[in-house]
């Protein structure tokens, strides 16, 4: 009758389970068992009750849908019987979850088998109770559990202990009740009570002060003595691991001392001893001891320890981090990351051994070293570090490398003292992993090496060198082609040679060879290659004689399938051709960038001054490139003749020719009527190097017309700084933009950031409707892949309405080549009263996996 | 503003999906997982008082074969049947792929798990990230000899033919995502007492139907 032991039922499905060979056999027995079973529920079958519902978990396990015996389990508890309890609640703890309502009808049976005679039974029910119950049935049953704990039977007082952590954790206020018992428990001598009552205790002490104050003060003492008396204990065999007394005691007192001792000098103090006591003398030559150890190097950390003994502490981590378990070598760099807070001096005389792990073979060891590494890293020591990190860098694995060149660029960003360390770190990083180098790192590279006049033709020697060995790292190419087009003369003519330099003689067609090698390598992407044609126009006017060279290779990019370059080439080829005599003014050198607008936009500071300048980085930085392609740039042809008008009738531009070319090219110089906003100009001459400009330039709209079309391309970009790019482009009086100067101003907020996502938010309000504001939503890809099926969604508290418009698009590309944007319309019906606030999730598919972001924006502007 | 452990605060929110690029009058609402996540979320992320996080408990227990079959799973926290299938396949991928000589530790969605292998077998538990990984080793150990005793050297198909007695002793051991019991004498004192109250039972159930059995002849 019983299954189990006469069993053969259950013994034969699981074999002919076991013995198919194909998913779709084991399909086809799994659906026949659970027809049979089926059809025995509905006959309410009462012999094979057990035996059914054992195979339905067998079955469930394979991961088959069981829902259909979810009642049988509850017929079984409702049973008289042990055996039929005992199947039936594991059963109920297997086939359900808390979350399912079937469960509510099980709390009257649970009251019953608490209350029942037989202790096995009343076990069963505590078990069930404590692995799946929730917070309704915790305030039903609570009483009965706290009776329980009262009782005389060691077992049942254990699961009872532990049945009242679930409970506490469900519901938190009826922490009080469970104080008093919870504090008699430790007095037990069962060890399973003085586990369960110490657990119950540490739980107590996280939900309700007023408990943590009440154990504090009477069980201390209690713990020390428990503590002292199983460490001291002689040899018992029915607790004895490796020669120590129950460990398991030893690690969960030492973990509600750590609760007790925390911020509390007293009880701190009240434990010294013992603490000290089981630090030295806890045997480390097992995985128990060293369990052990841990929990109590951790404890130590925790609470108010004297510094003897917490130097104590530090040096059981150093031995942890020099054995040759890799698990004590994972736990010991995970402590000393806490450590590092309470003692950081202690923690660097372990740099070296830190600096191995980092090149450890185990992910998990590597990961948590680099982690704890980058929090090391001082002014003091980041020169040998970095050396270490970068020369590791070379042999590192490849799915490694992206963690490992994030860290020490921003290392080497962070504590550079000199530029010509910083210049030269971030050179060998970039032709050692430039791959992995994020776009804002290099960008911030060439910031720099544009402010160090005299590091210039320094920079581009050894970037000229690297080039020829690193070809296929393309930061590095990108960084060398600008590089070499802004300072080709310093390579070719030995400028400013440091004495650590080794000579070298660069001929003007080596250089231009580079440039085109980096130009028509087929691995190269269209921003190098568009970079690669700007650097050799440039060179074409430093480099007299290789310009017919130089106007042979960009012709050939005439026609080239992607439009931007195509573009360019042709561009750039009438520049050659036609415009010798400005061709020189054309070209000139960069002016130098503002190093401290630029780290200021890169911080994302929301200072209202940058606030249109941040709103419109991620569609200038990059994603330009694809507005000139993919929507309606103006065919090249017109701006030919643009060109032309402008260099043969000089005199309709009276305010600067060159200026107003430089910009068309998106090469441009400062702008001089631009000086209104002044701090992010220059910034974005950088961004416009890489990419067409739009820097702004509002010269005389009599001549633009000549281009309508373009007025589409300027639409997609964020309004605040296209109005003057419309100006110049298709002659709309600036009033035709939206009548923004009556807009209220409120800065842009980085609404959300993570490794992969980056959210900005711009707003617009009309006066006259203060409660609605218009939220311009810009999406950026920070991560190397592309994300696709991009949803954005948002809620609001209940006193905002919102109103969200369909995304420009639902892909993402990478590296921040492109955004996406987004129009959202609040309505703060409670305006000037309660703050704007919002959650955001963001759902997307990343290297073909599904993703889900969510965040909480509370940093709106005031006012909103 | 809000609260958002309180049950109350649910219904303060209402969320929007944005409608696809394609349909622009489509919007649907979806209320609840966006929701539950937060809260999971907010509760995990919860920090201690003292803005010091406090170890705490064991989220599952599984138990893998080489071969990527689960032999038994025990859910402590809340997953839904979804989630725990999920959470199977995932882990499955990354701990069998890990080499021999490795850490027994994987960090995984913001927890860590720490796994052992026993021949074909292996045991791994979902933990918090600031439990004791070396604790739970031993955990898992106590486990496995408990298990031996029980069945006497014990080998995988033990645990597929009895995967009731495994969830039996493993209940001994672990409640609520806690250790209940230290000492494996006790432990196999009390499942065998249980045994031997389902033996007894058994017993008189087939007298008593051989009795009706015979009786309706």
């Amino acid at each position: 009758m019983n299954p189990f032991s006469s069993g053969t039922r259950l013994r034969d499905m699981i074999r002919a389970i076991r013995a198919c060979k194909t998913a779709a056999e084991e399909r086809a027995v799994v659906r026949k068992e659970c027809a049979a079973i089926r059809a025995a529920i509905s006959e309410n079958d009462q012999d094979y009750r057990h035996r059914n519902l054992a195979k339905l978990m067998f079955i469930h396990m394979l991961g088959y849908p069981t829902h259909f015996g979810q009642m049988e389990c509850l017929k079984l508890i409702a049973s008289a019987g042990f055996p039929e309890k005992r199947i039936g609640y594991l059963g109920l703890m297997l086939l359900l979850d808390e979350r399912q309502e079937v469960l509510m009808l099980v709390t009257n049976s649970l009251k019953q088998d608490l209350n029942h005679s037989n202790q096995y039974i009343v076990g069963l029910a505590l078990c069930a109770l404590g692995n799946i119950c929730s917070a309704e049935m915790a305030r039903d049953l609570a009483p009965e559990v706290e009776r329980l704990l009262h009782g005389r039977d060691p077992n049942i007082k254990k699961k009872a202990a532990l049945c009242s952590i679930r409970i506490i954790r469900k519901v938190p206020d009826l922490a009080e009740n469970f104080m008093g018992p919870a504090a008699s428990l430790l007095k037990e001598k069962h060890h399973g009570v003085l586990i369960a009552g110490v657990q119950l205790c540490t739980d107590l002490c996280k939900a309700n002060t007023d408990a943590l104050e009440y154990l504090r003060k009477n069980c201390t003492e209690g713990l020390v003595r428990i503590l002292k008396d199983v460490s001291n204990s002689p040899y018992a065999p029915e607790y004895d691991i490796a020669g120590i007394t129950d460990p398991f005691l030893h690690i969960r007192v030492l973990r509600l001392m750590r609760m007790l001792g925390q911020e509390d000098a007293d009880s701190s103090e009240y434990m010294n001893d013992i603490l000290a006591q089981v630090a030295t003398k806890t045997e480390s030559n097992k995985n128990v001891g060293n369990a052990i150890l841990y929990e109590c190097v951790e404890t130590i950390m925790g609470i108010e320890a004297t510094s003897g003994l917490r130097v104590l502490a530090i040096n059981i981590l150093g031995r942890f981090l020099s054995n040759r378990d890799n698990n004590i070598r994972y736990v010991a760099l995970n402590m000393l990351m806490k450590a590092i807070t309470v003692d950081a001096q202690a923690v660097q005389r372990h740099r070296t051994t830190i600096l191995e792990c980092v090149k450890d073979s185990d992910a998990s060891i590597r990961k948590r070293a680099l982690e704890l590494v980058f929090l090391l890293v001082n002014d003091g020591n980041v020169k040998p570090l970095a050396k270490e990190l970068i020369d590791y860098l070379e042999v590192s694995d490849q799915e490694f490398k992206g963690d490992l060149t994030a860290k020490i660029c921003s290392i080497v960003e962070k504590f550079s003292q000199e530029k010509l360390w910083y210049i030269d770190q971030m050179f060998k990083v970039l032709s050692l992993a430039g791959n992995y180098v994020k776009d804002d790192v290099w960008h911030a590279l060439i910031v720099v090496i544009s402010n160090a006049p005299d590091l210039q033709g320094y920079s581009v020697r050894s970037l000229y060198r690297a080039l020829q060995t690193s070809y296929e790292q393309e930061s590095l190419v990108r960084v060398a082609v600008w590089c070499i087009g802004e300072y080709g003369e310093m390579l070719v003519n030995n400028v400013g040679v440091l004495e650590v330099e080794e000579p070298m003689t660069v001929t003007e067609s080596d250089a231009v060879d580079a440039v085109e090698v980096a130009l028509k390598r087929h691995s190269s992407d269209m921003t190098t290659r568009a970079m690669s044609l700007i650097a050799l126009l440039k060179l074409s006017s430093r480099f007299t004689p290789t310009s017919e060279r130089i106007k042979e290779i960009v012709t050939q990019h005439k026609g080239s399938v992607a439009l931007e370059l195509q573009q360019r080439s042709i561009e750039f080829n009438s520049i050659i051709q036609r415009h010798q005599n400005i061709k020189s003014s054309l070209v000139e050198r960069m002016p130098v960038l503002d190093e401290a607008a630029y780290l200021g936009k890169r911080a994302g500071s929301s200072q209202p001054t940058l606030s249109a300048e941040k709103s419109s980085k991620p569609t200038t930085s990059a994603a330009s490139l694809k507005l000139p392609n993919g929507v309606a740039k103006p065919p090249a042809a017109p701006l030919v003749d643009l060109l032309d008008l402008s260099s043969d009738d000089a005199p309709v531009l009276p305010s600067a020719p060159n200026d107003f070319l430089n910009d068309l090219l998106g090469i441009g110089l400062p702008n001089s009527s631009s000086s209104g906003a002044a701090p992010s100009t220059t910034t974005d001459l950088l961004m416009d190097l890489l990419s067409i400009g739009t820097s702004p330039a509002q010269n005389g709209p009599s001549d633009s017309n000549v281009v309508p079309s373009s007025a589409k391309a300027a639409e997609s970009k964020p309004a605040p700084v296209t109005a003057p790019v419309m100006d110049l482009l298709d002659g709309l009086p600036s009033n035709a933009s939206p009548p923004r100067d009556e807009n209220l101003v409120y800065p842009t907020i980085t609404a959300f950031e993570s490794s992969t996502l980056k959210i900005a938010f711009s707003f617009e309000k009309q006066p006259e409707k203060p409660q609605v504001t218009l939220i311009s939503a810009t999406f950026t890809n920070l991560s190397s892949s592309t994300l696709t099926n991009f949803i954005f969604q948002a809620a609001v508290p209940k006193f905002v309405q919102l109103h969200l418009d369909p995304a420009s698009s639902s892909t993402l590309p990478a590296n921040g080549n492109g955004t996406i944007t987004q129009s959202l319309r609040v309505t703060n019906t409670q305006h000037g009263q309660k703050p704007l606030a919002m959650r955001v999730r963001m759902a997307y598919k990343f290297n073909d996996e599904d993703k889900l972001e969510q965040g909480q924006i509370s940093n709106f502007p005031p006012g909103l | 503003m809000w609260k958002i452990s309180s049950s109350s605060s649910r219904s303060q929110f209402r969320i929007r999906r944005s409608p696809p690029t394609a349909t622009w009058s489509l919007r649907c609402v979806e209320d609840i997982v966006f929701e539950k996540n937060c809260e999971q979320e907010r509760r995990r992320k919860s920090v201690g008082r003292f803005g010091f996080y406090f170890p705490t408990m064991i989220n599952f227990v599984l138990l893998i074969s080489r071969q990527g079959k689960v032999r038994l799973t025990k859910w402590y926290s809340t997953y839904s049947q979804k989630e725990r299938t999920k959470v199977i396949r995932e882990l499955s991928g990354v701990i069998l792929s890990r080499g021999p000589k490795l850490c027994n530790f994987v960090e995984w969605r913001g927890y860590k798990v720490v796994y052992r292998r026993y021949a074909s077998l292996y045991f791994c538990m979902c933990i918090d990230p600031d439990d004791n990984e070396l604790e739970i080793l031993e955990i898992i150990h106590h486990f496995v000899e408990i298990l031996d005793r029980y069945f006497g050297s014990v080998c995988e198909l033990d645990l597929i033919f009895n995967f009731h007695k495994a969830y039996y002793i493993l209940d001994e051991i672990l409640l609520a995502g806690e250790l209940q019991e230290s000492s494996k004498k006790t432990v196999a004192r009390l499942i065998a007492a249980q045994d031997s109250l389902v033996e007894t039972a058994k017993e008189q159930a087939s007298s008593i139907s051989n009795i009706i059995a015979q009786a309706t002849k």
